[in-house]
C-alpha cells in the first residue's frame, strides 16, 4: 500500500484532518447546520465528479447523462427503504449494482462506434429515464416523488439525521471512492483507459480489449453516480423527478472541465468550486433580482472559456489532458 | 377516422418544422463533424427576433421576418467565428463541450431578457389570412398557417437539394463534408464553406422557430425540446445525410402526433429520445445513411 500511502501525504492528511475538524467548528456558529449542508452538497459533487471523471475524464467519452445513474441510485434506494423497509446499508450496495448493471447496458450499444454516438446515447437514456419517473406516479406517488417518506439509516441503533452525521457520512463515502479510483486510475486498468482516451485504435494495436476496458469504466462510473444517488435520496428525505433534469448532467461536467479533465485533484477542486459556488450564486442572484436559472449562464460561460483558453483546467497540471 | 387524419396533417406540419431544424444538425455535423447544440437556440431566437422587431421596432411581419431569418444567419455564422473556430485543431471533446456551453449561454440570456414564460405574441401578430381553415377531403380541418408551413417547407428543402447539389458553394460544401483536408488543397477556403455552412442551416432554424411562435408560443426552453427532437430526426435519417434528415424530420412528427394521441401525451418528448437510442442500436447509420458503422 505505498501509493495509498502517497496520496495520504503529509499535505492530503492535513487537508483531511481539517476536514474532519469542520463540523466541531461549526458547532459554534449560527449557521453552522447550513454551514454543513453546503459542505456535505459540495461533498456529493466532488463523489459524483470523480464517478463522471472515469468516463469522461479518463476514457475520453463525453457523458452528457450521468445524473441517470444519480436517479437511479436515489430511486432504488428511495424504493427499497421507503416502501419496502429496507436497511440503508443494504439498500446503498444494491443500489450501487443496479447503477453499474445500467451502466454496463447503456454503453454496450455504442462499444463500437464513435463517442459522438456515446454522447447521444447517455442524453437520451438520462433523459428518458427522466420522463418515466416523472409519468409513472404508480411508481413513486407522483411528480413530487417520495414525500418525506425516506427513514434515515441507523448505526449501532442510532438514526443518522443529523447535519454532522451526514457530513461525516459523505465524507467517509467520498473518501472511499477517492480510493478506489486513485488505485484504479495508477493501476493497469487506469493505464489501458489512458491509452484509449488518446488513441483507441493504437491502444487495441497494443493488446488492449477496448470492450472490456471501457465498459468496465461505464459500470464503475455508473456505480459511483448511483452511490451519490442513495445518499442523496436519505439525506434529502424526499426526492423528486425535478432534481434529474438534463442540466444536472451539465453541471458535473462542468465541474471537471473546470478542474481539468481527466486529473483527480481537477474533479475535486472543480466540484468543490462549483458545488458551494452554487449555493452563493443562489442567494447572490436573488439579490441581483435575477432568477435563479440564470447561474446556468455562468456556467455555459465557464464551459466555453474554459475550452478555449485553459483546456487543462485551472491548475494547469503538467499531466497531459487528453 | 377524421381524427386520425388530422393528427396525421399535424404531425407533417411537426415534420416539416423538425426537417428544417435537423438540416441545420446535418449539415453541420457533415462539414465539421460537430453536434451544434446552440442550433436549438438558435430557432428560439429567430422566433425571439422577430417577436423583438415586431414589438419593439414596430416592422411589418414580412419585415420582421426576414429581419430575423438574417440576423439569425449572422449569429450562426459569430458562433462559428468565435466558439468553434478558435477549437478546429483541438480533440473533438473540446469542441462538443464548447456548443454545450454556448447552448446553456443563449438559452439563459434568453430567458434573463425576455422572461420564462411562454409568449403568444407571435401567434397573435399573424395575419387574418393565416388564421383561416380550409376543410380538406376527408373532413379534416386545416389552417391556412399549416398549409403554408408544409408548403413552405417542402420548398426551402427541395431549395436545399438544389443548392448542395448544383451550384458552386453547394460542391464547395459536399467536397469538404468528404474530405476537408483535400478540399483545401484544391483551393477551397474552407472556413468560408463552413461559415456558409452555418449560415444557411441557422437561416432555415430560424423560419421554423418563426412557424412554432406563429402556431404554439415562444419561450426560452423551445430551442431545448424542438432541437433535441430534430436532432433526434437527424439521427434516425443518418447524420450528415441531409435528405436523411428531411425524412426523419418528417418520420418523428408522425411518430410525436400517434404516440402522443394514442399512447400516452405524458411520453410525448420521450418518442424522439426512444426512436433516438433504437436508431443507434440497430441501425447507427439511420434510415439513409451508408450501413457501415463508422468508427473513430
Amino acid at each position: 500500500m505505498i501509493s495509498m500511502s502517497s496520496i495520504l501525504s503529509s499535505r492530503s492528511g492535513l487537508i483531511l484532518f481539517f476536514l474532519c475538524l469542520v463540523p466541531l467548528a461549526t458547532a459554534y456558529l449560527d449557521q453552522g447546520d447550513y454551514l454543513l449542508r453546503i459542505c456535505s452538497t459540495a461533498y456529493l459533487y466532488m463523489l459524483l465528479a470523480l464517478g463522471l471523471n472515469v468516463v469522461t475524464g479518463f476514457t475520453g467519452l463525453l457523458d452528457l447523462g450521468y445524473v441517470g445513474f444519480y436517479l437511479i441510485g436515489g430511486y432504488t434506494a428511495g424504493l427499497l427503504m421507503a416502501r419496502l423497509g429496507w436497511s440503508y446499508w443494504a439498500a446503498l450496495p444494491v443500489a450501487a449494482i443496479h447503477g453499474g448493471l445500467w451502466g454496463l447496458l447503456r454503453g454496450a450499444p455504442t462499444l463500437r462506434l464513435t463517442g459522438d454516438y456515446f454522447a447521444i446515447v447517455t442524453f437520451g437514456f438520462s433523459e428518458l429515464l427522466f420522463r418515466i419517473v416523472k409519468n409513472e406516479e404508480w411508481l413513486i406517488g407522483g411528480p413530487n416523488g417520495f414525500v418525506n417518506d425516506i427513514p434515515a439509516p441507523t448505526l449501532f441503533g442510532y438514526e443518522l439525521w443529523q447535519y454532522w452525521q451526514q457530513y461525516y457520512h459523505i465524507l467517509i463515502l467520498l473518501i472511499l471512492t477517492l480510493l478506489v479510483v486513485y488505485r484504479l486510475h495508477n493501476s493497469r486498468i487506469g493505464r489501458a483507459w489512458q491509452a484509449i482516451s488518446q488513441d483507441e485504435e493504437a491502444a487495441q494495436t497494443m493488446g488492449i480489449n477496448l470492450h472490456e476496458y471501457k465498459s468496465l469504466a461505464f459500470a464503475i462510473s455508473a456505480a459511483i453516480g448511483a452511490i451519490g444517488g442513495a445518499f442523496f435520496a436519505q439525506f434529502q428525505v424526499n426526492i423528486s423527478a425535478g432534481v434529474f433534469e438534463f442540466w444536472e448532467s451539465i453541471l458535473i461536467l462542468c465541474m471537471i472541465v473546470l478542474g481539468g479533465i481527466g486529473t483527480l485533484k481537477g474533479a475535486l477542486i472543480g466540484a468543490a468550486i462549483l458545488g458551494s459556488l452554487g449555493e452563493v450564486l443562489r442567494i447572490s442572484l436573488s439579490w441581483m433580482r435575477l432568477p435563479a436559472d440564470s447561474r446556468y449562464l455562468i456556467f455555459g460561460a465557464i464551459l466555453v472559456m474554459m475550452m478555449r483558453f485553459r483546456p487543462a483546467g485551472i491548475l494547469r497540471s503538467t499531466q497531459k489532458s487528453p | 377516422m377524421t381524427l386520425f387524419l388530422e393528427q396525421i396533417v399535424n404531425g407533417l406540419v411537426l415534420g416539416g418544422i423538425y426537417a428544417l431544424i435537423a438540416v441545420g444538425y446535418t449539415m453541420v455535423y457533415g462539414v465539421i463533424q460537430l453536434i451544434n447544440f446552440a442550433h436549438g437556440e438558435i430557432f428560439m431566437f429567430g422566433a425571439y427576433f422577430t417577436f423583438l422587431c415586431l414589438a419593439v421596432l414596430k416592422f411589418p411581419l414580412w419585415l420582421a421576418v426576414l429581419a430575423s431569418i438574417l440576423l439569425c444567419a449572422l449569429m450562426g455564422v459569430v458562433i462559428d467565428l468565435i466558439a468553434y473556430r478558435p477549437l478546429r485543431n483541438a480533440p473533438r471533446l473540446s469542441a462538443l463541450i464548447t456548443a454545450i456551453g454556448i447552448s446553456l449561454i443563449l438559452q439563459n440570456l434568453a430567458r434573463m431578457i425576455w422572461g420564462a414564460e411562454p409568449r403568444r405574441d407571435l401567434a397573435n401578430a399573424k395575419s387574418a389570412f393565416l388564421s383561416q381553415t380550409v376543410i380538406i377531403p376527408g373532413g379534416a380541418q386545416l389552417s391556412y398557417l399549416d398549409l403554408s408551413i408544409i408548403i413552405l417547407a417542402i420548398l426551402l428543402m427541395v431549395g436545399l437539394n438544389r443548392l448542395i447539389s448544383l451550384t458552386r458553394i453547394g460542391k464547395a460544401m459536399r467536397a469538404c463534408a468528404q474530405d476537408k483536408m483535400a478540399a483545401s488543397l484544391m483551393g477551397i477556403d474552407t472556413n468560408r464553406v463552413i461559415g456558409a455552412t452555418f449560415a444557411i442551416g441557422s437561416a432555415l432554424g430560424a423560419v421554423a422557430g418563426i412557424m412554432v411562435g406563429m402556431r404554439e408560443t415562444i419561450e426560452p426552453t423551445m430551442g431545448y425540446y424542438k432541437g433535441v427532437a430534430a436532432f433526434a430526426a437527424a439521427v434516425l435519417g443518418g447524420i450528415g445525410n441531409i435528405t436523411g434528415a428531411m425524412l426523419g424530420g418528417v418520420v418523428l412528427g408522425i411518430a410525436e402526433v400517434l404516440g402522443a394521441g394514442y399512447i400516452s401525451s405524458g411520453y410525448r418528448v420521450a418518442i424522439s429520445y426512444i426512436l433516438m437510442i433504437l436508431v443507434i442500436v440497430f441501425r447507427p447509420a439511420g434510415l439513409l445513411g451508408r450501413a457501415s458503422a463508422k468508427r473513430a
